[in-house]
């Protein structure tokens, strides 16, 4: 077999369908939103008179801005949780847990929950949540509350219950793969040159899963700021985030607006990755 | 036993570097260190030899505190220190894979154990020149591990052990990964520091000729067990057990079972003859018990005089020409190869295919009982 050089037009035309498919699904789609969030009539017409009238409005709302920000809050909210346990989970798992069986095996009761479909998930968790819910009913039996707690269902404590149960995984696993890539004897080395457990993880642990912990904590913002489903299950119609109001708007036929917040919520989840990637060179993921 | 007062955190006793006292260390139903006992004086290099799997290194990693011993002390310049981590022993380790951090620089990496100590920053800054060159890696100080040869690593592990000026500094196969051209002068510049630094060494390795070129101390280990502790030239010229003698090269062992003891005499039978072998002190074996001995390749003579009792018959099979010596591999009758050393001036080459009968002086045999142990 020949091997392929890195400047031959054979490797542009291998790229081709994936590509075209790309461009089709993903990239014309999306210069579509822009276009229609640039509309300032309501239905569409190739003629009608690109304005910024939509972003005025968007902005000139401040329910819609604070919304904006309530979706942002609930990722870094989301993020700080799942990269304190997610990281613990994977420290567990790969450093703690000699045996490879048995790691794999917790892994896979990680991943239980995902051989069911994202809706039936978030279905389930209403059951745990309610004012007769498994939570309450179990607070109960202890003792902790003597009457059942109804901040749980249709609450935001109860979307970011939820949430963690979800994306958590999402953090675990990135680092988990570049803990794995650690070896062990950098721990033992800087144990015998005088650093405590705590100092070696900060020093030596934590700066060498740093990659993981990144393309977790992308994979975590993105999803969250994309999040409608949980808030619209469990959340119930009291609360929202960006892509509940995207979906409202659509349905009520407004699409400039509805592509509006499309379109921001597409720029801050941009910018959001690229302030996440200044931080670390991913590209040196499993380097170490 | 010594050791009277298991409790006492210092030693009545003038301070050895290290003592273990009947260390145990098991790894489930694995038995990784049996029962071992081994004292280090300071300044002493001492070399653990051993194939891979006899204990070696996990005995280097009991002493670091890496390893949790199951039964047994593990004393440090007269402190007891079972129950203290590594990071508060005494100790410096220097990794097989040399465990350098990869997001550190040389100049950071090296100044690690100081900055652990909570060392000035100033001064840190200094100590790390100096070191930096003495070992001559100044102009690395800014490089990443990734971008040095094996020797440059070597060396930058080497200092970055050394720098917190450690009791007993711990090596796992020091050289075991560098190019075979570079061992040698490696080998010798380590014990060049270690002389002029006077610290003690514990120098874990599988090659004899490292061990015994290096150590003041070697100490043979298998299956867990420490088969014998000696200067390097008493364990090659008297290996205590089957074991040593059949590890150590060099060394031909024959087994077989006693005929008869003579005084201080024993007749071994074996499948290619008769022998006679010095008994030993202690406990001389019964008629029929199976022993072995061990004659050495260079005590072998293919003109054997009234005082080499013992002869053999054999096939010359190869020959390795090394210059002063000729090492000849030979067939007994049985099949069984045996060594033999021939100074090169004045001896006639001995030809393939050519029988010679070898022989050689009792005393120059050493009798090994099973029970010796370490088989």
């Amino acid at each position: 077999m020949s091997t392929l050089h890195a400047r031959s037009p054979l490797g542009y035309l291998l790229a081709l369908p994936a590509s075209l498919w790309m461009l089709a699904a993903l990239v014309v789609p999306t210069l579509f939103i822009v276009w229609v969030s640039f509309w300032a009539t309501r239905t569409f017409s190739l003629s009608s008179p690109l304005a910024l009238v939509n972003y005025a409005k968007f902005f000139g709302r401040s329910t819609y801005v604070k919304l904006l920000v309530d979706t942002v809050q609930q990722s870094l909210l989301l993020m700080a949780i799942t990269l304190v346990l997610g990281y613990c989970i994977a420290y567990f798992i790969v450093v703690k847990v000699r045996r490879p069986a048995l790691q794999l095996g917790l892994f896979l009761v990680l991943v239980i929950p995902f051989w069911t479909s994202a809706l039936i998930r978030t279905i389930a968790w209403i059951p745990f949540l309610g004012v007769t819910g498994v939570i309450n009913q179990a607070l109960l039996f202890l003792g902790v509350i003597d009457k059942p707690v109804s901040a749980f269902l249709y609450s935001r404590t109860g979307i970011t219950l939820a949430q963690v149960s979800f994306y958590t995984l999402l953090a675990t696993g990135p680092v988990a793969y570049t803990l794995r890539n650690v070896p062990p004897s950098l721990r033992e080395a800087a144990q015998c040159l005088k650093a405590t457990p705590l100092r070696v993880f900060w020093r030596i642990t934590f700066p060498l899963t740093l990659p993981g912990v990144v393309i977790g904590q992308i994979l975590v913002f993105l999803n969250v700021m994309a999040d409608f489903a949980t808030a619209s299950a469990i959340g119930g119609n009291k609360y929202a985030f960006l892509g509940n109001l995207v979906i409202l708007l659509y349905d009520s036929g407004q699409l400039p607006c509805a592509s509006v917040i499309a379109v921001l919520l597409m720029l801050s989840m941009l910018g959001g990755v690229a302030v996440l990637l200044k931080m670390v060179d991913i590209r040196r993921l499993g380097v170490a | 036993m010594t050791g009277p007062e298991p409790d006492a955190t210092t030693s009545p006793m003038p301070a050895h570097d290290l003592e273990l006292k009947r260390v145990t260390k098991r790894f489930g139903d694995f038995v990784a260190v049996h029962d071992l006992s081994l004292v280090v004086e300071p300044g002493q290099l001492v070399c653990l030899l051993g194939p891979s799997g006899c204990g070696k290194t996990t005995t280097l990693r009991l002493v670091a505190g890496l390893e949790e011993a199951d039964a047994g002390e593990i004393w440090i310049a007269g402190r007891r220190v079972n129950a203290t981590p590594p990071w508060q022993r005494d100790i410096a380790m220097m990794f097989q894979d040399f465990a350098l951090f990869p997001h550190m620089t040389v100049g950071r990496q090296v100044g690690f154990g100081l900055e652990m100590l909570r060392r000035p920053k100033e001064a840190i800054r200094r100590r790390v020149r100096e070191v930096l060159t003495t070992f001559e890696i100044a102009d690395l100080a800014v490089r990443k591990p990734d971008t040095l040869s094996g020797g440059q690593r070597q060396r930058v592990a080497l200092a970055r052990a050394l720098i917190t000026e450690p009791r007993i500094l711990l090596l796992d196969e020091p050289i075991g990964s560098l190019d075979f051209s570079l061992r040698e002068a490696v080998m010798l510049e380590l014990k060049d520091v270690q002389r002029r630094l006077g610290i003690s060494f514990i120098w874990v390795t599988h090659d004899q000729n490292e061990a015994f070129s290096l150590g003041d101390k070697v100490v043979v280990m298998n299956h867990a067990r420490i088969g014998q502790v000696g200067r390097p030239e008493e364990i090659f010229e008297r290996p205590s057990t089957r074991f040593v003698a059949s590890f150590v090269q060099g060394h031909n062992v024959l087994d077989g079972a006693v005929e008869s003891v003579e005084g201080a005499e024993v007749r071994v039978h074996t499948p290619v003859g008769g022998f006679v072998v010095p008994a030993r002190e202690t406990a001389p074996p019964s008629p029929g018990a199976p022993v072995s001995f061990s004659v050495r390749a260079a005590q072998l003579t293919e003109r054997p005089g009234v005082e080499h009792r013992n002869r053999v018959c054999a096939t010359c099979h190869a020959v390795e020409y090394l210059g002063s010596v000729r090492r000849y591999d030979l067939r007994l009758e049985d099949g069984r190869s045996m060594k033999y050393e021939q100074f090169a001036a004045g001896a006639a080459r001995i030809a393939e295919g050519e029988q010679v009968t070898l022989g050689w002086r009792p005393e120059d045999a050493v009798l090994h009982l099973p029970a010796d142990g370490g088989a």
